[in-house]
């Protein structure tokens, strides 16, 4: 029982560490709570599902399109929502609930077009698991596992070893000293929302791979993403990886002795403790001191 | 003509939720997003009291509100350390923790079963069931609490609190207890949550825990600054226009699998519209900095 709790947590934790991924590169660029990320990775389901099951095209490039347009969307929504909130330089707050609204309207966008009803990714019957550890685990479980690692090291090394890179992090420390040695941050702002988005889209398409897609599914992503940052440290690309291991591990490992249903709350109290007690993280990011 | 009162009774709990949250966010300026587990707290309240024991609603209605106060007091308690957005993720996630007790404690609430067949509140043994006596119920609480909120408001105690909203470091520098001010805001706010909560459960006469989402609270929100921030009016006409406005979607014939999710992109799009636009509202007198 706790070898499969342990496996199931590591599931969990790799779709929280690609949500809080994306969620941190976007943060690092504009500072704010960007919600909407959470229908962006629902978007990114529900066009694997037009393009795969509707469609019929080959899996690979469904992936990749949808990818592509998930990414598209996410410019879009900074474009059209965030831009112009930048240009009046208002509080974090406003940000937070503008991005509230789009995602109230994107997810209901959804609903309108694809029904409420659950749909899935899944072709085929389901295969048996194989056994390891006393753990089951499946097929796709590992296909999630391998493509969230790899994602994370791309994006690491994006971030890290790329002039862009350099230039996200450059915005990311002092926004202003980055503009004096000539970068263009809108331009930089639309990359990260591009990169940022492109993982939640592939997030996405790898849980639709494993459970079922429905409209909300993007709103119970978002927070644990949020959350995930949170603990590891808001900003802090390892801190992403760290923060969605851990939260992935305490959900499934406390529903040990108690009913599944008490996952979000397990949760949510784990935010709120370290909101009150380490808002810096695991990681210890001190940028946002000021405010907490 | 029952249906339109109906959406008037509505529109009347609303507008006590918007009343009592427009106190902690548009005059305190506290951004807090779980507003609605205070009238989850009261609703569940009066209704097992009323269900379990016979106690009649009136007490229980008065309890509910006392429970949903202390409710209020823990709510306030990361208040006094956080800020802005984060503050708003924190009151977000005590939310989500109330709804999933209500949705899991199976033993206690019944979970997503629900409780039916709550009873309705009767005076000197005149059952208050049809919508004409219900409306004047909810009008005489509507009015009790503008006026609890409007004198809160303009009082001495008021000003402090727009003190701490413009700036909580001179109001502290000018003596006063910020902290206490920000969990006597939350305690009263939560109290008239807990009577719209317990007035909605009584009139439906029955609750189960999808009336309590998240959802809800980003709703009520909404109406406040829609309506108008720091403005008792504003959160009148807000809640009256965003609770009947949807309506008329069912007068053009769309069938409910078309209007619930277009009513939803309605406020989806309203809240961005506001924040770009116009982020005071229609007759607000403070915004979000």
């Amino acid at each position: 029982m706790f070898q499969q709790l342990f496996f199931n947590g590591i599931i969990a934790g790799q779709i929280y560490i690609l949500v809080a991924l994306g969620f941190t590169v976007i943060y690092r660029t504009v500072k704010f709570f960007h919600f909407t990320h959470g229908v962006v990775y629902a978007a990114g389901a529900y066009l694997a599902y037009t393009f795969f099951i509707l469609l019929k095209i080959n899996p690979l490039l469904c992936f990749i399109l949808s990818i592509i347009l998930a990414a598209f969307l996410g410019i879009v929504i900074d474009r059209f929502v965030y831009f112009p909130l930048r240009k009046r330089k208002t509080s974090n707050l406003v940000f937070l609930l503008a991005s509230f609204g789009v995602f109230i309207f994107l997810q209901n966008l959804l609903q309108l077009i694809f029904g409420a009803q659950i749909l899935t990714l899944r072709t085929g019957p389901v295969k048996e698991g194989h056994y390891f550890l006393g753990a089951v685990f499946t097929d796709i479980q590992i296909l999630i596992i391998v493509s969230s690692l790899v994602l994370f090291f791309l994006c690491w090394l994006f971030i890290q070893k790329t002039k862009i890179g350099k230039a996200i992090r450059a915005v990311s420390d002092d926004p202003i000293g980055a503009r004096v040695v000539g970068i263009n941050s809108e331009k930089i702002i639309m990359i990260a929302f591009a990169i940022g988005s492109a993982l939640a889209g592939a997030a996405g398409i790898l849980v639709s791979l494993e459970t079922n897609i429905e409209p909300t599914m993007g709103m119970n992503a978002i927070l644990k993403g949020i959350i995930a940052s949170i603990i590891g440290g808001i900003g802090s690309i390892p801190g992403a990886l760290l923060g969605g291991l851990f939260l992935g591990l305490a959900e499934n490992l406390g529903i040990w002795h108690i009913q599944s249903g008490w996952k979000d709350a397990i949760a949510f109290a784990i935010l709120i403790l370290f909101l009150l007690f380490r808002p810096s993280g695991i990681m210890g990011v001190k940028t946002e001191k000021e405010k907490l | 003509m029952e249906y339109l009162i109906h959406i008037l009774i509505i529109a009347g709990i609303y507008t006590i939720l918007s009343f009592s949250l427009n106190l902690i966010v548009g005059y305190t300026g506290l951004a807090a997003l779980g507003h609605i587990a205070f009238a989850c707290v009261g609703a569940y309240t009066s209704s097992l009291l009323a269900l379990n024991f016979g106690i009649s609603p009136w007490i229980g209605l008065i309890v509910g509100a006392i429970l949903a106060s202390i409710l209020g007091a823990i709510v306030a308690y990361p208040s006094l350390k956080l800020k802005g957005d984060y503050l708003a993720l924190a009151t977000f996630g005590l939310g989500v923790i109330v709804y999933s007790i209500a949705k899991n404690w199976i033993g206690l609430t019944r979970g997503p079963m629900g409780l039916p067949g709550i009873p309705s509140f009767s005076i000197f043994g005149y059952q208050i069931s049809n919508v004409w006596s219900y409306l004047i119920l909810v009008s005489v609480f509507v009015v009790i609490t503008f006026i609890a909120i409007r004198n809160i408001t303009s009082s001495p105690f008021g000003r402090i609190l727009k003190g701490i909203r413009e700036d909580e470091i001179a109001s502290q520098a000018m003596g006063k207890n910020v902290n206490r001010h920000k969990i006597i805001v939350f305690v009263v706010g939560a109290f008239f949550a807990g009577i719209a909560g317990s007035l909605y459960a009584h009139y439906i006469s029955f609750i189960d825990p999808s009336s309590f989402t998240i959802m809800e609270s980003i709703t009520v929100l909404l109406m406040v600054v829609f309506g108008g921030m720091a403005s008792l009016k504003g959160s009148l006409v807000g809640a009256s226009l965003l609770v009947i406005l949807p309506e008329l979607l069912r007068f053009l014939g769309m069938p409910s699998s078309v209007a619930a999710p277009l009513r939803q992109m309605i406020y989806g799009l309203l809240l961005v519209v506001l924040m770009i636009w116009r982020p005071q509202g229609l007759i607000g007198k403070y915004k979000f900095k």
